[in-house]
């Protein structure tokens, strides 16, 4: 019998090769689709979760969350620096370090922040945390070697920034690779990045007005040229005691003690002039809002399933037809009904396994293939994987195409054999 | 070795104004060697199809062989008697290509899994006698004769009582003919197997015992031949 099967797949190699791609790539389309949006979903989470509590100036969330878990560069209102101070000084806080944008290098964000950071967000894989204005750590995804001096240009290079002269950092440490956005960052000190745009301790209150009004333009291009660009020594010495003059800031990042004090904390932080919020939470929302987006991709995976489900209804209506003739000889020839069945539905479902099993790998191939491109890009890890439901869906499918398998077989015993010879 | 008593069979399809078979009765003694003729159209091959239960016939008739009446078996159950007791062999082979002349010769008991150890020697021993050598030659690279020849040695594989053969040498040139007729006549002795053949072709015919010719699917005559030499 197996011969027999291997025999005709083999005779009807081109058919059957068909079939079994046309199956494949139904499978993979719902199959990646899936993956994709699962993968998305997790790592977004994962990546967020490292960031316990955020506090900014009151607006979007959504932005505040965009920009300082995953270095998406937006315009971000700034909220008065003594905030930064105030919460460093709390007993609640374990730690908090401010965050600054504004510079790129080839691509990767330069985030001013503090030791309070690199020494908390992860440990350090080689060398040393920045202890001087003009040193910097680097994000384990960066692809620059210690040592190496990085020139900031102002915005984004992509966007036309002009490149600072002033200062060049060295890089003195990597650090561990985090999962998150912050993989690809540079970090610097903040206070570098505030003396780079004039916006020292005794602040400039008329450039600090114009970066909080126009911040809607993280490049700052409109002013370029413009705005003071301080002078900043590389070996100053790291000032992080925070006083109420500190210049005005987009988000701080902050780690509570306890569960408890985070949601004192974000109560605390509601209002007058600031805004905390829970990343996990954001994103939670952010998710709600994009259902719309996620509807789509569901219908896509749907449509994909049901392409698959065509696909396999098509091949069987095919099947019958060619089967005709041949189910009718094996039956004047005395081949007990189980052996008939057996035959037309093993070459059958063979053909539909093979396809949904191409299928998966190939969806799963395109899946990682795509995350790993976004990781690339975003330095978010988006992990790919398959979960217990999806067991589900496959037995689904497969029971399905059983099913359907067997009708060629059984539909040949509503006719006699002398009809089905004749056809 | 199957007698043959049919009675009152008809066969009729929507449409047709008179049945394509009406025999109201024929009786065929175990053992004998009968030859079927009769115009085209006539339903000779209508009459194969209910002696070996491909085709239902109209009820009320019944189709005995033995002790067995088909009329009244199941699909399945006259699918499995059918490859228990006949050997059939169709004008159009029904070979099945990708696989060998023995395998072919062995698929109808492999799939009845009514494989006795014997077999695949008894296989090769009929693929002898049929006049073939290479056991492992696939099925679609034969000749035309050489593939009649291997559906004679798959319907004799299981000893079937009745060796059924719808036109086996109308396709065939005239030498393979001559040599598959002889084939048929000797093999149907040695096995003891009612033979029943439909032809038109007068060098087998003329050896059978008794010739049934049919008219517009009734019986028109029905000879028995000159004693021949067995
Ligand atoms: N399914 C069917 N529907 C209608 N008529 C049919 C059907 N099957 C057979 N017939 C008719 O039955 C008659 C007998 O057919 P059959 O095949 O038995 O003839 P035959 O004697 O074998 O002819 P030939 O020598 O050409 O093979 C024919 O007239 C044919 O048209
Ligand atoms: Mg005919």
């Amino acid at each position: 019998m197996t011969r027999f099967i291997l025999a005709d797949l083999r005779r009807l190699w081109a058919g059957s090769l068909v079939i079994v791609l046309l199956i494949a790539f139904a499978t993979a389309l719902g199959v990646a689709v899936t993956l994709q949006e699962r993968a998305l979903r997790l790592g977004s989470a994962r990546a967020a979760d490292r960031f316990d509590l955020v506090v900014g100036a009151p607006g979007s969330e959504t932005q505040l969350l965009l920009s300082s878990v995953f270095l998406q560069p937006s315009p971000l209102p700034l909220m008065p620096g003594n905030v930064l101070g105030k919460l460093a000084a709390d007993p609640r806080v374990a730690w908090a370090a401010p965050v600054g944008f504004g510079d790129s290098f080839s691509g990767y964000p330069i985030v001013g922040t503090s030791t309070a950071l690199t020494t908390n967000l992860s440990a350090l894989k080689e060398g040393r945390v920045f202890s001087k204005a003009g040193e910097a750590v680097i994000g384990a995804g960066v692809t620059l070697p210690l040592g190496y001096e990085v020139k900031p240009t102002h915005g984004l290079a992509a966007l036309g920034g002009e490149t600072h002269t002033e200062l060049a950092y060295r890089i003195t440490g990597r650090m561990a690779a985090t999962g998150t956005s912050w993989d690809r960052a540079i970090l610097v000190p903040i206070q570098s990045v505030w003396n780079l745009h004039g916006m020292g301790g005794h602040a400039d209150e008329h450039d600090h007005a114009a970066e909080a009004h126009h911040a809607e333009d993280p490049g700052h291009e409109d002013h370029a040229g413009g705005h003071g660009h301080g002078h900043v020594d590389p070996d100053a010495p790291l000032d992080e005691n925070w006083t109420a003059e500190a210049p005005g800031l987009p988000a701080i990042l902050v780690k509570p003690k306890t569960i408890a004090d985070a949601y004192k904390l974000r109560q605390d932080y509601r209002g007058n002039g600031t805004l905390a919020v829970f990343p996990g939470e954001v994103l939670t929302n952010l998710y709600a809002t994009l259902g719309d987006a996620k509807r789509v991709l569901s219908a896509v995976a749907v449509g994909a399933q049901i392409l698959v489900a065509a696909a396999v209804l098509m091949v069987t209506v095919m099947h019958i037809g060619q089967r005709r003739r041949q189910i009718g000889a094996l039956r004047a020839f005395g081949a007990p009904q189980s052996a008939v069945l057996a035959i037309v539905w093993l070459e059958l479902f063979i053909l539909i396994a093979l396809g949904i099993l191409f299928g998966f790998a190939i969806g799963y191939g395109a899946a990682m293939m795509l995350s790993a491109m976004f990781s690339g890009e975003s330095g978010i890890v988006l992990p790919v994987g398959f979960i217990r439901d999806d067991l589900k869906s496959v037995a689904a499918i497969v029971l399905f195409s059983a099913m359907l398998a067997l009708a060629p077989a059984l539909l040949a015993y509503r006719q006699s054999p002398a009809a089905a010879l004749r056809a | 070795m199957l007698s043959l008593e049919l009675s009152r069979i008809s066969v009729s399809y929507p449409g047709l104004l008179s049945p394509v078979l009406d025999i109201p009765s024929l009786a065929i003694a175990a053992g004998s060697r009968i030859a079927v003729t009769g115009a085209s159209g006539s339903g000779k091959s209508t009459l194969v199809s209910i002696l070996t239960g491909l085709e239902r016939c109209a009820a009320g008739g019944s189709i005995r062989w033995g002790d067995a009446d088909i009329a009244g078996m199941s699909e399945r159950g006259r699918d499995r008697w059918r490859g228990a007791h006949i050997g059939l062999i169709m004008q159009d082979f029904h070979l099945f290509p990708g696989l060998s002349a023995v395998d072919n010769i062995l698929l109808p008991a492999r799939l009845s899994r009514a494989m006795k150890p014997g077999d695949p020697d008894r296989a090769l021993m009929l693929l002898y006698a049929v006049g073939l050598c290479r056991a492992d030659q696939k099925i679609e690279t034969m000749s035309r004769g050489e593939m009649q020849r291997v559906a004679i040695a798959r319907a004799l594989l299981r000893k079937p009582g009745v060796l059924i053969a719808d036109e086996p040498t109308a396709s065939l040139d005239s030498e393979s003919g001559d040599a598959v007729a002889r084939l048929l006549i000797d093999l149907s002795v040695s096995n003891e197997s009612t033979l029943i053949v439909v032809s038109h072709d007068p060098r087998l015919t003329g050896q059978l015992d008794r010739r049934i010719t049919l008219s517009a699917g009734r019986v028109a005559s029905d000879r028995a031949h000159r004693e021949k030499a067995a």
